[in-house]
Formats: C-alpha cells, sequence, structure tokens
C-alpha cells in the first residue's frame, strides 16, 4: 500500500479536543480499510465532494433492516472500502452495559468489520461502520449467539430508546426501562421489516426534562409526568432559602405560569395552573418531587427537515397511565400506523402527513377528541378547526 | 384469527407474484392490522416469505 499522506485531514488533529483523525489512525496498521476511508475522505476534502455512494440491498437473513449499505464511487483507487457497510445493533435500555458485553461485542465486529464504531448513533443503536457484504452474515449470527439483536433502518421502526429513567433518576415518573425493552420485544417485525411510507421512532424520557430529546426527535415521543400536585417539603424549601438560595429570581419568578409564590415563609403552589416543565424541582430537588399520580403525556409528529420544517411533536395524549402490559399505548401505535400507511405518501413522516391533512382530519380518523393541551396557548391560539356541522351557528 | 381471511389472503397470493401487505388488505376489503397480522402467522410457518425492495413485499414460498 502506497504510504498514506493526509495533510488536510491532518490539521484536524491539531486542535485542543481529541479528533476521529488521530483515533483512525492508531487503527491503519491493523486495519487496510481505515487506510482507505481516510485516503478517500482526503479526496473529498480535496475535491470537495463525496465519494460514498448509498448502496443497493444488503441484509441478513430474515431482516430486511438493520443493515444500511455503503460503496465507494471509485472501488478500483480504494479497494478496502468498495464496500462499507453499516451494522445498527441494538441497545439496551437506557445503554446499560457490562463491560464484558462490550467487550464480547468488540471482538467480534475486530473479527469481521472495520473496527470503527459510532457510540451510540442519532438512533440509540451501536453503530458498527464498515464491513463487506460476506462478513454481514456470519457477524449477524455471532452477535445473535451473543444475545444482541440488529435495530431498525429504512421505512421500519426504528430502535425505541429512553432515557437511564429509575435505574439513575429521582425525576422519573415511569419505568422508562421497562418499557422501551417492552416495546422493542412487542414490535419486531416492525422493527425488522421495512413497510411503511418512511422511518418511525419511539423515544421515552421518565419526565419533561426529556434527555433523549423525544420531542425533537421522535415521531412518538413518551414523556413521563403526574396528574396530581407536585410535592413539597417547606421545610427543606426554607433550608434552601436560609442558605442564600435566591427563591424568588430562580424558581418563582422564572415559572412559566407563574403558579407559585413564596410566602416568606411556605412556597405556595397554585397546582391547577402547573404545566408540570420540572423548572422548580430541577431548581430544588431536595425539596420538590413530582406528584403520586404518575404517567405519561403523549406526542407525535417529531422529526428533522427533510420535505417539510422541523417539528417538534403534538400534544395527542395529555395523560395515560402507563402500566403493564401497555395495552392502550399499543393500540395507540398500531391505529397511527395503519392510519399513516393508509394515508402517507413515500418518504412522509407522520408529522408531515398530519400538517397536510390537518389534525382534526388525524383525530377524527383515530376516533380522539380534540383537547386544550394540544394547543400551543390555549387561550389564544385559534389552532384547531371545528368541522363545519359541529359548529353552532345560531 | 379467521380460518377464513387466511384462506383469502392465501388464495390472494397464488395470483400475484409479490404484493403489499397494504394491497392485499386493500383488494380483500380487510382491515391492513388483520392481513398483518394473518400474514405473520402465515411467515412464522413457512408459507410466505418477505422481500424488500425498497418496502416490504410478502410472496408465496415456492
Ligand atoms: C451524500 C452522502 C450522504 C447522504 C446524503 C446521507 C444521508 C443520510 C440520511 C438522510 C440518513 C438518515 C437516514 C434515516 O435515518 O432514515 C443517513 C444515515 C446514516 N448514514 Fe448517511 N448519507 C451520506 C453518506 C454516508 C456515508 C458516506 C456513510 C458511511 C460511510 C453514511 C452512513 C450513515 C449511517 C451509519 C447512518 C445512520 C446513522 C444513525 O442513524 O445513527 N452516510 N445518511
Ligand atoms: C471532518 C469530518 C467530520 C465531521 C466534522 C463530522 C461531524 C459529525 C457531526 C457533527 C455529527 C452529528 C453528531 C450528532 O449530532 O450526534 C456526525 C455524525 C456521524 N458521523 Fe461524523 N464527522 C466527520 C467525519 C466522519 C467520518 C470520517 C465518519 C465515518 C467514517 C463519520 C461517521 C459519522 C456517523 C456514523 C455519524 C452518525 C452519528 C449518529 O448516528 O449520531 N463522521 N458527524
Ligand atoms: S428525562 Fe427525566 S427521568 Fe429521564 S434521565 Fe432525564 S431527568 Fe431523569
Ligand atoms: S413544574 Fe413548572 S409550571 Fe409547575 S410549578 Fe414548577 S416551575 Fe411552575
Amino acid at each position: 500500500m502506497a504510504e498514506l499522506k493526509t495533510p488536510l485531514l491532518d490539521q484536524l488533529t491539531t486542535g485542543p479536543w481529541p479528533s476521529f483523525v488521530a483515533d483512525m489512525k492508531r487503527l491503519v496498521d491493523r486495519k487496510p480499510t481505515v487506510a482507505d476511508v481516510l485516503a478517500q475522505l482526503e479526496l473529498s476534502y480535496e475535491e470537495k465532494k463525496g465519494h460514498w455512494k448509498h448502496g443497493g440491498i444488503v441484509g441478513v437473513m430474515g431482516y430486511g433492516g438493520g443493515v444500511i449499505g455503503r460503496y465507494s464511487d471509485m472501488p478500483e483507487k480504494f479497494p478496502n472500502v468498495a464496500e462499507f457497510h453499516t451494522m445498527r445493533i441494538n441497545q439496551p435500555s437506557g445503554w446499560f452495559y457490562t463491560t464484558k458485553a462490550l467487550r464480547d461485542l468488540m471482538k467480534i465486529w475486530d473479527k469481521y468489520g472495520s473496527g470503527l464504531t459510532n457510540m451510540h448513533g442519532s438512533t440509540g443503536d451501536i453503530i458498527l461502520l464498515g464491513t463487506v457484504t460476506d462478513n454481514l452474515q456470519p457477524a449477524f449470527d455471532e452477535f445473535s449467539d451473543l444475545g444482541w439483536d440488529l435495530g431498525g433502518s429504512g421505512s421500519d421502526l426504528r430502535t425505541p430508546s429512553c432515557c437511564v429513567g429509575p435505574a439513575r433518576c429521582e425525576c422519573a415518573c415511569i419505568d422508562t426501562l421497562d418499557l422501551c425493552y417492552d416495546l422493542t420485544q412487542e414490535f419486531q417485525d416492525e422493527l425488522h421489516r421495512p413497510m411503511w411510507p418512511y422511518k418511525f421512532k419511539i423515544k421515552i424520557s421518565g419526565c419533561a426534562n426529556d434527555c433523549v430529546a423525544s420531542i425533537a426527535r421522535a415521531d412518538f415521543a413518551i414523556i413521563g409526568t403526574w396528574r396530581d400536585d407536585l410535592k413539597i417539603d417547606q421545610e427543606a424549601v426554607r433550608e434552601y432559602v436560609n442558605s442564600g438560595f435566591d427563591i424568588q429570581g430562580v424558581v418563582i419568578d422564572k415559572c412559566p405560569t407563574k403558579c407559585l409564590t413564596w410566602t416568606g415563609s411556605e412556597l405556595v403552589l397554585d397546582g391547577s395552573n402547573c404545566v408540570r416543565c420540572m423548572h422548580c424541582i430541577n431548581k430544588m430537588p431536595k425539596a420538590l418531587r413530582p406528584g403520586d399520580d404518575k404517567g405519561a403525556t403523549i406526542l407525535v409528529g417529531g422529526k428533522a427537515t427533510i420535505l417539510q420544517s422541523a417539528f417538534l411533536g403534538w400534544v395527542i395524549v395529555p395523560f395515560m397511565k402507563l402500566e403493564k402490559p401497555y395495552d392502550e399505548l399499543k393500540d395507540l401505535l398500531r391505529n397511527i400506523w395503519e392510519w399513516w400507511d393508509e394515508h402517507g405518501k413515500v418518504r412522509e413522516r407522520i408529522g408531515e402527513l398530519i400538517y397536510r391533512k390537518g389534525m382534526r382530519v388525524f383525530l377524527k380518523d383515530l376516533g380522539m377528541d380534540p383537547l386544550p393541551q394540544m394547543v400551543f396557548r390555549p387561550r389564544a391560539n385559534p389552532y384547531f378547526f371545528w368541522w363545519p356541522e359541529e359548529v353552532n351557528q345560531g | 384469527m379467521s380460518e377464513d381471511l387466511r384462506a383469502r389472503v392465501l388464495a390472494y397470493l397464488e395470483k400475484v407474484d409479490k404484493v403489499k401487505s397494504k394491497d392485499i388488505a386493500a383488494a380483500l376489503g380487510e382491515k391492513k392490522s388483520d392481513v398483518d397480522k394473518v400474514v405473520k402467522e402465515l411467515a412464522k410457518e413457512g408459507k410466505v416469505e418477505f422481500l424488500y425492495i425498497g418496502t416490504s413485499y410478502v410472496k408465496l414460498v415456492k
């Protein structure tokens, strides 16, 4: 192999931060593939032009998702990356591993792949970058012998993902880990078989802090919340204030619905106006807690720009109790998928379809009622358009 | 799941090379979710297989 010269890429190693170029160069002696990735990327920098092609169909037996085909458009020049496919491995709920599990996984990847990984992909999965078509099946067989499965890719259910939830976090209002695992098991077919207009993502956060950014990134966002009043330990509040905490500036004035008052000795909550945003709890975690009557808010339609601009999810269920076996949630998912598959155009996400057809059509077809929580500013925003026959004209 | 729907799905698959589950449902005038269930059962029994060409198609195992 000719000596690898990458003057443009090398500039990326001169800054104060770790560089993928330096990391990849450590692999070059063992993995000719990685040398060609770097050489091809250097060429891309020179020519200001990408040299990867999205591939034809590659995969493993029984799966239509989970493997992403990539080829170099200059295979003669860069033979080691003529094929450079990516495997998506379904991550455990909340990304909890033992180091042994990671080592075993990496041993297999070192044997069959480039050794490059992306921990974790934007979908949540363990992304293993770069292998050849012939290695896909044997690699997959070894992964599955250890109990790993592929995640979603293409027009299917993408790997559901969740925050660490109750394993680590006192804010969690639902068992995100169990729910994520349960949905992953329930919807195996939807995960492994591309069969919809486009991708569909489920992300689960245990509270409104939304650590997995489900509202912006998931077609179906499940965000933990509570229905009764949040809990206040007045003694602990006084301790915060006595130790110099600016309760007025940091908590009271920042409550979005101005539903808290500080009397000088007591924190008073106007529970009917609290929107459960988590702000006050985040600022005084020792004194405030979510309420007891816990469940989740369901939002639909979040996504990045593709056909339409970026969307945040819309609330479609303000509060749902979430207890095993989660039947209400699963039925809702199935109904949404059926409606989307029936009406969606190719590459149209559920949010775009709702945008095109209108929220009232979506709600009517799914047999759901419009609710004030679906509206950004309920008293000011004429967001919902009534069906003409439902309007009292008299 | 109804034996009747199963039989009709199989009969329909005899007539085509490959087809989307959604189109089977449309042709038979049934709910797609019901057809999906039947197709999944048939796939598990090895009677039908899935083909991926951009999207999933179903066909009889010959
Ligand atoms: C012009 C070139 C490219 C374009 C326009 C492009 C576009 C995209 C898009 C739109 C997605 C999201 C797909 C989805 O989730 O449905 C994606 C994902 C991905 N692409 Fe590319 N891509 C390009 C080049 C590449 C190359 C060169 C590689 C690797 C060699 C690559 C690897 C991946 C991987 C691994 C993902 C999945 C990432 C994840 O979900 O975490 N892509 N790409
Ligand atoms: C100067 C070069 C590069 C820059 C500036 C760059 C930058 C980025 C950025 C900003 C993201 C999004 C991260 C996120 O929001 O999570 C990303 C994602 C990604 N990059 Fe790079 N990248 C570079 C080179 C590469 C190379 C050479 C590879 C593979 C060989 C690669 C593979 C990926 C993949 C697979 C993702 C998807 C990550 C995900 O799924 O979240 N990148 N990159
Ligand atoms: S979303 Fe809420 S429950 Fe989940 S990790 Fe973040 S703060 Fe904790
Ligand atoms: S949770 Fe948010 S809306 Fe409710 S009292 Fe605290 S800051 Fe105000």
